[in-house]
């Protein structure tokens, strides 16, 4: 059998691209997967533990960087952009730049490929939009993806006595999410669930903190999903305030967060000592520059969108995967990077 | 609202020993409610409860106790057990209704329905006194004591020519048992 000579670019190294670069290898094509960061994993680098299974994503970072290190067909370029496109009869002719890498900074080559994979991810909007809340004004209140952070420092320093545990965590859900008057009327999908699994951990770490989460729902949809969100609120009793808090205020040094029970009809308040955002999922702006480049399409918050019946392709020659389509949790991405690969390497077959 | 509630409501302050009390002595877990009002909905007197039993158990969360002991849906529960039977966690919502009952009898917290009170005495006084209730005797005890004398006359006579009232209620044979059961409940007393 003669070597198959396509190649794909895969643009963005966390799970949704990382799975669609190996399985594109493993059907015997080649993949160039662009990182901009000097390491692969993306935002699942970021994250301590996960759910419903309470697992490690460094293992699983680690696993498939292992697998994509010893594939023959797969080139891995960290530290890289990818600065323009020009479309051709069958692929793109893109330009590749270095972002560093010890003396190679700004060095610029280009590439034919046959076929495009996004798979930029997303990042959470600016919570500091909500001067109610008091990001970037208390230095207790932080977005959900700083508080990974503060989990994995906890983590690193347990049985450490200097740790000062804090009294009482709040965990506020729909920052920005399902708010209309700042734009995103959309639900963001998964910080239910990464906010269960932060609650969770934070009893783990510190059984005497307070725990409040602040919800309107809790969209447990998924496998496990909600025995998991259970598992939190009765086992390791973090107790759930059904209302989306209306102000975050200073008060003897500490931080009080008001509310309304909505199942009572009451006003509540809590203080507390650190306050998570659970800040609503936008894609990063260099996706709608990518997206432009390419000839993919976009919806109105710039997302990826797919053509119609076409789940994983965005335009000709241009499939995606992953968080820069919409919200997605870990495993979802994976999913999604198994299937634009599907959709290369039919591509390519179909060509050959 | 309740007295609980005059001041803004602050949660890292609640401490429920309530919460603690269902759990220890009923295996009741108020955290695996689901706050979904099917019980509230099924109720079949949840209409004039001034707290349904969706916001009883949201209250126990809460550790509104005297709330709890004052509100008037204790008082006017049927403890029909619908609530219990529609709960898709299975909370035991009528025991903690009777748990809160015999809380606040024996605090002496007046029943915010006294007649409901009244029929709950009667009734124990007898069970004290013969060990058991005599239908009759109680009804005709009842409606001296609010003034009310033929309420429900026309249906008892009928009841008692189909054979199920019974004037005639003897005593149990060792009643001598049943008191010893009260004042292991309620202390020594008359």
């Amino acid at each position: 059998m003669p070597e198959n000579t396509k190649t794909a670019l895969v643009i963005g190294g966390g799970p949704a691209g990382m799975e669609a670069a190996l399985r594109i290898a493993q059907a015997g094509f080649h993949a160039v997967l662009v990182e901009k960061e000097p390491e692969l994993g993306g935002t699942l680098r970021d994250l301590h533990s996960s759910f419903p299974r309470w697992e490690n994503p460094r293992e699983l970072i680690d696993h498939r960087i292992g697998l994509l290190t010893k594939s023959r067909r797969v080139t891995i370029r960290t530290q890289t952009a990818v600065m323009s496109s020009v479309r051709q009869a069958k692929g793109f002719r893109v330009s590749l730049k270095s972002l560093g890498n010890g003396g190679r900074e700004g060095y610029e080559d280009e590439l034919d490929v046959d076929a495009v994979v996004l798979a930029t991810g997303f990042e959470l909007m600016d919570a500091s939009v909500y001067g109610e809340y008091g990001h970037g004004i208390y230095p207790g209140v932080m977005t959900s993806l700083e508080f990974e952070g503060q989990l994995k420092t906890w983590a690193q320093r347990a049985g450490d006595i200097a740790v000062d545990a804090p009294h009482g965590v709040a965990l506020i859900k729909c920052v920005g999410s399902r708010d209309r008057s700042k734009g995103y009327p959309y639900c963001s999908k998964i910080c239910c669930m990464y906010t269960a699994k932060q609650a969770g951990l934070v009893k783990d770490l510190f059984p005497d903190t307070r725990v409040y989460v602040f919800y309107m729902d809790y969209r447990a949809s998924g496998k496990e999903y909600e025995e998991f969100v259970r598992q939190v609120i009765e086992e390791k009793h973090v107790r759930y305030i059904r209302g989306r808090p209306a102000k975050v205020l200073p008060e003897d040094g500490r931080l009080l967060v008001r509310a309304e029970d909505t199942l009572m009809g009451i006003p509540v308040e809590v203080a507390v000592d650190m306050v998570v955002l659970a800040s609503a999922i936008v894609p990063r702006p260099g996706t709608l520059l990518l997206a432009e480049m390419f000839g993919a399409r976009t919806d109105e918050y710039g997302f990826i969108e797919n053509e119609p019946f076409e789940p994983a392709r965005s335009s000709e020659r241009v499939f995606y995967a992953g968080g820069c389509g919409f919200a997605i949790e870990t495993a979802g991405a994976l999913n999604q990077g198994a299937a634009a690969a599907a959709g290369v390497t039919a591509l390519f077959n179909e060509e050959r | 609202m309740g007295p609980d509630f005059h001041t803004s409501f602050r949660l890292e302050r609640i401490e429920s020993p309530l919460k603690r009390e269902l759990k220890d002595l009923f295996g009741i877990d108020v955290d695996t409610c689901l706050e979904c009002g099917k019980c509230s909905g099924g109720c079949s007197n949840g209409h004039v409860f001034d707290y349904t039993p969706r916001k009883i158990v949201q209250l126990v969360k809460l550790g509104a106790e005297e709330t709890l002991l004052k509100m008037d849906a204790l008082w006017i529960c049927l403890s029909c057990q619908l609530c219990l039977d529609r709960c898709p966690s299975g909370i035991d919502i009528p025991r903690i209704l009777d748990h809160l009952r015999e809380k606040s009898r024996r605090r002496g917290i007046p029943a915010t329905r006294p007649a409901v009170g009244l029929f709950h005495d009667l009734m124990l006084d007898q069970v004290r006194k013969s060990g058991r209730v005599s239908e009759v005797g109680l009804m005709l005890r009842f409606n001296v004591a609010t003034g009310q004398y033929l309420n429900d006359a026309g249906l008892g006579w009928k009841m008692f020519l189909k054979g199920k009232l019974h004037p005639f209620s003897p005593s149990v044979k060792s009643v001598k048992e049943v008191r010893r059961l009260f004042e292991e409940s309620y202390g020594k007393k008359t």
